[in-house]
């Protein structure tokens, strides 16, 4: 499930995506737009620029903008690196693999059917762009959305 | 009935056979495949005509059926020649095999005589579109026309380094060798394995160097299981630097677990395209400095039995690996003095010796081609090299695009010279994909005249 980091991300992503051409955003800016704690956010795009999504200039004029454009940034890349694999429950992750202790793997059907849901999500956030997650308040999400 | 498609492949080796099969394959759809190839059999391409013996498959006879949809076709078609056993799936063929399987999918329609399958020996030197169709014109002073072209010709055959002095193995240029002469082998991939091999083969004693930018050998297969691995796992779209650790930590979490790292290699495989179309043409081109070495010897792998003979002439000191970045040669007598500036140092030192092979890597600049046929296309504008020069700009659906970033509704590409989109499709494995994807794709044309 997206944890509060992945959600507070996704809207600093959002946020830089708006930004006009060529500028850049202070962290104190984008934490109080989106009512995020400035800590958390600093360390939230901390991880996003060593995943290479975001870039940071440093000192007075300096702030952070997006690495790419917009519509090349999938929304699922920037799920993946704050959250770690796209999965609803810890059993239904191959690589973060954590196994329940009350079910029995090879027979649950709990999981089987959240494997199948984390596929469906990774279709979702895979195919839309950070573009158009953002045109999504404009009614333009239809246009936007690369086809599957 | 709608009239045939007519289809021109310009390629007999692995790539177009592959396709001409796949398209011809239901003999009740009317279509018609001319083949364009010089050589005297088509299938074998410049990677299957081996005729050693020890040149064997680098993947394993149940991974390189021609038909993705049904993986064991050469391993059933191997068992009922009895070529192989029934329980040996783990078994590395010699390549003239896989080269005569290949024939054996196009012979019987090129036998039937009927229209539908026709081979044209001789070389494609130039293609022109018009709205009706393609016309590609042969080195005869020929030429064929059709509706679709597919531009097949695989690996690049390109001259070796270095003014001439530097040979091809099994060129013309290589001459005999003395037993004890000293001989370099520039590049330490696949090709060089080929090499060496073949002057173990020949009884050939002398010292031999492998020089390549990291002084790395390929890694030796072994039969695992691809761990479970699905997109949800992958950090697609993350810069390389990212993935590249990401895919370590992986790599050491699994062994740590009691695995072997061969089994994330080949889980991330269905993937390794959409990796690579992920990534920025910046980021590609890091991957293919600084990652590529690593990423190819644990990717493109060598039987286990060839990885211990060659450890052990490593071992003995018959070959001497050097890193080192090669400079340039000059023949000296009936002798080579070649450069070369060891890693990590400034210096640029000098050695003479007898004989020096060229075993460098398959990417080169697409402009400087070998083939005539792709430097026309460039030269014209109707195609153009993809943003790393590694090979020609294609669409994810394998339209050629000119120079004007057009997309072609008639000229396709399939195979290693789409590497610049596709990164992964050199081997078996992926090109019958991509064919398949193609050949689908043409087979629902409604261009028929």
């Amino acid at each position: 499930m997206l944890t509060a980091k992945g959600k507070y991300g996704l809207k600093a992503m959002v946020h830089l995506a708006g930004l006009p051409p060529g500028e850049l955003a202070m962290s104190a800016d984008i934490a109080a737009a989106n009512t995020i704690s400035k800590k958390f956010l600093d360390a939230i795009l901390g991880e996003l620029r060593n995943a290479g999504l975001v870039l940071t200039r440093k000192g007075k004029a300096g702030g952070y903008r997006l690495a790419r454009p917009a519509e090349q940034i999938m929304v699922g890349s920037i799920v993946r690196v704050l959250d770690g694999p796209l999965a609803p429950i810890p059993c239904a992750s191959h690589t973060r693999f954590e196994p329940c202790e009350d079910c029995n793997l090879e027979t649950c059907q709990v999981r089987r059917i959240m494997l199948e849901v984390r596929n469906s999500v990774a279709q979702v956030l895979d195919n839309t762009s950070l573009a158009s997650m953002r045109a999504n308040d404009l009614g333009l999400l239809r246009d936007l959305r690369r086809p599957a | 009935m709608t009239a045939a498609l007519s289809v021109i492949i310009v390629g007999g080796g692995a790539s177009g056979v592959t396709l001409a099969a796949q398209l011809l394959e239901d003999v009740t759809r009317p279509i018609r495949v001319t083949l364009v190839e010089r050589r005297d059999r088509v299938g074998e391409g410049v990677a299957y005509s081996a005729r050693q013996r020890e040149h064997v498959l680098n993947v394993p006879a149940q991974g390189m059926s021609a038909f993705p949809d049904r993986p064991e076709h050469f391993f059933d078609w191997l068992v009922e020649r009895g070529l192989i056993g029934p329980s040996e799936r783990f078994t590395f063929v010699p390549r003239r095999l896989y080269g005569q399987y290949l024939w054996s999918l196009v012979a019987p329609a090129l036998a039937a005589n009927d229209g539908r399958l026709t081979l044209a020996k001789a070389s494609a030197v130039d293609l022109v579109t018009s709205g009706r169709g393609v016309e590609v014109a042969l080195d005869n002073g020929t030429s064929l026309v059709g509706q679709v072209a597919v531009i097949c010709v695989g690996h690049e055959e390109k001259p070796p380094r270095a003014n001439g002095v530097a040979v091809r193995v099994g060129s013309d240029a290589d001459t005999d060798l003395d037993p004890e002469a000293e001989v370099v082998i520039l590049g330490s991939g696949l090709s060089m394995v080929d090499a060496w091999l073949r002057l173990d083969h020949s009884g050939h004693r002398g010292p031999v160097t492998v020089l390549s930018r990291r002084g790395l050998l390929p890694q030796a297969h072994r039969q695992v299981t691809p761990i479970p691995l699905e997109a949800a796992d992958v950090p697609f779209g993350t810069d390389t630097g990212y993935f590249t650790r990401w895919f370590r930590a992986l790599c050491i979490e699994v062994e740590q677990r009691g695995g072997d790292w061969r089994s994330v290699v080949d889980a991330l495989r269905p993937f390794n395209q959409r990796i690579w179309q992920g990534w920025t043409v910046e980021a590609r081109r890091r991957f293919l400095r600084h990652v590529r070495p690593f990423w190819n010897i644990h990717r493109h792998r060598i039987p286990p039995d060839i990885h211990a003979r060659l450890g052990a002439a490593v071992e003995t000191g018959r070959i001497r690996l050097l890193a080192a970045e090669f400079i340039g040669v000059e023949a000296v007598g009936t002798r080579a003095r070649m450069q070369y500036r060891p890693k990590g140092e400034t210096r640029t030192l000098s050695r003479d010796i007898d004989r020096i092979y060229d075993c460098g890597g398959v990417s080169v600049d697409v402009t400087q081609s070998s083939n005539p046929l792709v430097t026309a296309l460039i030269a014209r504008g109707s195609a153009r090299p993809d943003a790393l020069r590694i090979g020609m700009d294609v669409t994810p659906d394998l339209a050629v695009v000119d120079r004007d970033g057009v997309a072609s509704a008639r000229v396709f590409a399939l195979g290693p010279l789409t590497r610049g989109t596709f990164f992964e499709i050199e081997a078996m494995p992926d090109i019958r994909v991509q064919a398949s994807l193609l050949a689908e794709r043409l087979k629902c044309r409604s261009d028929a005249p």
